[in-house]
């Protein structure tokens, strides 16, 4: 029991640290959309001051760009000392090597990506600043990963699903979304010097991921509603949040292309005719931003989902098969009290 | 039996390899201001001539030693100092703020992605606008208060940025005035693009100068063209062209004229139906291009409807032609201003590098307007635009073909 409530430090505290990693990729997509990477020209000091030693005056009401640079820098602070306070928990707490190395690598994740924004900052280089922007959801998927393996359902799930047809249809999905990201990352971060042509390839790609994902999503989420996956109820809850994703995620994407290029075909009507973007508008910005913040949930949810399926599938590498060899030697009537949520499960 | 060998990378060689990556793609992003091929090809007349390269580095370079780089613009001493250099050096480079806390790089920040670099409205996101973003380089504006063939005043330029063209990718940069320390950064930008055009003018002109002379270009040439530009925006201000004021009319006169207006408007003297349309819906016969595509395609023999013909430009830079259509004036969407003054404008003095082209005003001449026809004639097409001339026309009368109006001048 001890140990069970152990193992739950490590969820909390690996919960508080995803939770944490998604304001800090909200406010590293304002960075982006205000153009503010520049904005502090020194790292890993600002302005010649130790970075926790920035007075707090100037920070808050100084330019809008020095606002939002500071703060992500600040926050990635919080969030790295989190990280390192979870190796510390589950070299303590965490039974399961593997969890353990999870929470390593989750360190080495969130100091490189620190390293990447010095990098950036130093050379002044927007390529970097394309690969930090890559490696912000990366970072926050491996943060949810670790909460997903510690979860309840981790523990508890069964894995007696036979068939895999849904088990694909997952991996395939969080991959597209991983390439989504980066195609998504080159349209953010798209470098003045490139041609009009690479450009558009890079539209057309992520129009056609776009398109990919939205299919895999509704056919998972049609899926899971019937056998064999629909005994496991617990599929449904992330196929259900994927759709209402994707379908904020695709109005968000309509959205970040109009604030951008202007409204498709505005010669359709009146309406589209007047619109005018507002440069740097407030409301702009939040579209911008949200279509970047969301497709981060939309890969985290793909593994949320990814994670379910592969801990039931009996092929997985990360089925339950503990769980499955005591159900079975019940079946076989060897044992007669099966512990289902035992900790250190692996 | 032999062993198998199998490639792995450990933890330490993959994160080693992602920093050495990303420090050697960071080299690979330099911005310049490219040569003008695409204009050397159209004043040679031929995609193949050896000499395109040679002739658009040459101009380039001297171009660049007048007037600096990306990052480091220069302004030659001995030209007059008609762009404030301070707003250049200021929207100049990379985006960012140095230690002495003042942003910089506001081109790059704002306008580069669909303007280019060079100014050249060859953006990475060029080919997905529509109409294109404006290339600089020809020192031709549309919306402005001077004649066609003048240059646009600062004011002009100005309005243009912050208030962006509806309809189109331009953005309405108005929102940056609501912060203090964004409030001046229109007019830094204006000062650059300035610079751009004046650069690019130059640029061409001296391609221009070299296709037809056997000689080498010299810095003094250089020198000589860009005073002649310089001298053209100069003159921008001495240029700026007083339209008549439309006097209101009560409803009933004001009928009137919106029907004489369209008579006019559907009339030989003024042949406006035949781009817009008889209703002016922006369907007449008219399949004209614009300057900037004509300088490419018809001046250099290529027609620009023939894909097998135009292409050959590509390589060149040129993006694929587009007919210059003329608006449809019942969308309300009148590019270049929503008001009565604007549309006044835009018929007095056209529409600079489009086929819309100012209309003579006089009282003399059969073939020029009249005072009171320019009046019908603009009451005629803000009848149409749905904009507000008089109280009677917000109430939603059978004058005018829309009920309300707005008014943003």
């Amino acid at each position: 029991m001890k140990v069970d409530q152990e193992n739950r430090i490590v969820y909390r505290w690996s919960l508080a640290l995803a939770g944490l990693t998604f304001p800090l990729i909200w406010l590293g997509g304002l960075v982006t959309t205000h153009d503010a990477g520049m904005a502090v020209p020194d790292w890993p000091g600002t302005y010649g001051y130790n970075l926790f030693l920035y007075p707090l005056s100037t920070w808050l009401f100084g330019p809008f760009d020095l606002l939002v640079e500071h703060g992500h820098r600040l926050l990635a602070s919080v969030v790295g000392l989190m990280a390192i306070i979870l190796c510390f928990i589950a070299w303590r707490c965490e039974s399961r090597g593997w969890v353990q190395r999870l929470c390593w690598l989750l360190l080495l994740a969130v100091i490189s990506q620190g390293l990447l924004g010095g990098i950036r900052v130093l050379l002044d280089e927007r390529v970097v600043a394309l690969i930090h922007g890559v490696g912000g959801p990366l970072v926050f998927s491996l943060a949810c990963w670790i909460v997903m393996v510690n979860s309840r359902d981790w523990k508890v799930a069964n894995s007696n699903l036979n068939v895999s047809g849904l088990r694909w249809i997952t991996r395939a999905l969080f991959l597209i979304s991983i390439c989504q990201l980066v195609l998504g990352a080159h349209l953010r971060h798209a470098l003045p010097t490139w041609q009009p042509t690479l450009f558009v390839s890079f539209v057309h790609t992520h129009l056609l991921l776009a398109l990919m994902i939205t299919l895999c999503i509704f056919l998972s989420a049609i899926l899971v509603f019937f056998r064999p996956y629909r005994a496991h109820r617990e599929l449904r809850l992330p196929a259900m949040l994927l759709v209402g994703i994707v379908i904020a995620q695709v109005a968000l994407g309509l959205g970040t292309w109009i604030t951008n290029y202007a409204l498709p075909w505005p010669e359709l009507n009146a309406f589209f005719a007047n619109y005018t973007i507002a440069g740097r508008g407030f409301w702009e910005s939040m579209i911008i931003n949200g279509h970047q913040a969301t497709g981060s949930l939309l890969i985290v949810f793909s593994l949320w989902l990814l994670c379910r399926i592969e801990r039931r599938c009996v092929a997985s590498r990360f089925a339950n098969i503990s769980i499955q060899n005591e159900v079975t030697e019940v079946i076989a009537g060897n044992r007669t009290n099966p512990v289902l949520a035992g900790p250190g499960v692996s | 039996m032999t062993a198998t060998k199998s490639f792995t990378i450990s933890t330490a060689e993959a994160y080693t390899l992602i920093v050495v990556l990303a420090f050697l793609l960071a080299g690979c992003s330099k911005p310049v201001f490219s040569p003008n091929r695409l204009a050397t090809a159209a004043f040679l007349q031929s995609h193949e001539a050896p000499s395109i390269e040679e002739i658009s580095i040459s101009a380039n370079n001297l171009t660049n030693q007048l007037f600096g780089t990306p990052d480091a613009p220069l302004w030659p001493e001995s030209l007059d100092q008609v762009v404030d250099f301070d707003g250049v050096k200021r929207s100049a480079g990379p985006v960012g703020r140095a230690h002495d806390r003042v942003e910089r790089g506001l081109y790059r920040k704002h306008c580069v992605q669909c303007h280019g670099i060079t100014g050249d409205g060859a953006g990475p996101a060029a080919i997905l606008l529509a109409p294109y973003a404006r290339d600089f380089r020809r020192g031709t504006f549309k919306f402005k208060s001077t004649p066609i063939g003048s240059k646009p005043t600062k004011a002009d330029l100005i309005h243009t940025i912050e208030h962006g063209i509806a309809g189109t990718s331009m953005p309405a940069f108005a929102p940056l005035r609501n912060r203090d320390e964004f409030a001046k950064d229109i007019e830094a930008v204006t000062e650059y693009v300035i610079y751009l055009s004046i650069r690019g003018e130059v640029e061409r002109r001296l391609i221009r100068s070299a296709t037809g002379d056997e000689s080498q270009l010299t810095i003094q040439d250089a020198l000589k063209e860009a005073a002649i530009v310089v001298d053209t925006w100069k003159q921008a201000d001495q240029k700026v062209q007083a339209v008549p004021s439309i006097p209101t009319l009560d409803r009933d006169s004001l009928a009137a004229s919106v029907a004489r207006g369209k008579e006019l408007f559907n009339s030989d003297k003024t042949a406006c139906f035949k781009c817009h349309g008889t209703e002016g819906r922006g369907d007449g016969i008219s399949q004209d291009y614009d300057e900037w595509t004509k300088d490419w395609t018809i001046r250099a023999g290529i027609d620009p409807a023939s894909k097998s013909e135009w292409k050959v430009m590509k390589k060149f830079g040129a993006l694929k032609p587009v007919v210059n259509r003329s608006r449809n004036l019942h969308l309300g969407a009148i590019r270049g201003g929503h008001s009565v003054e604007t549309i006044t404008k835009r018929i007095v003095l056209g529409i600079d590098g489009t086929p819309m082209p100012s209309a003579a005003i006089g009282e003399a001449s059969p073939n020029s307007l009249k005072s009171e026809e320019l009046a019908d004639l603009v009451r005629f097409v803000a009848s149409i635009a749905n904009v507000k001339q008089t109280e009677e026309m917000t109430q939603g009368t059978s004058v005018a073909h829309h009920a309300g109006g707005r008014d943003e001048s």
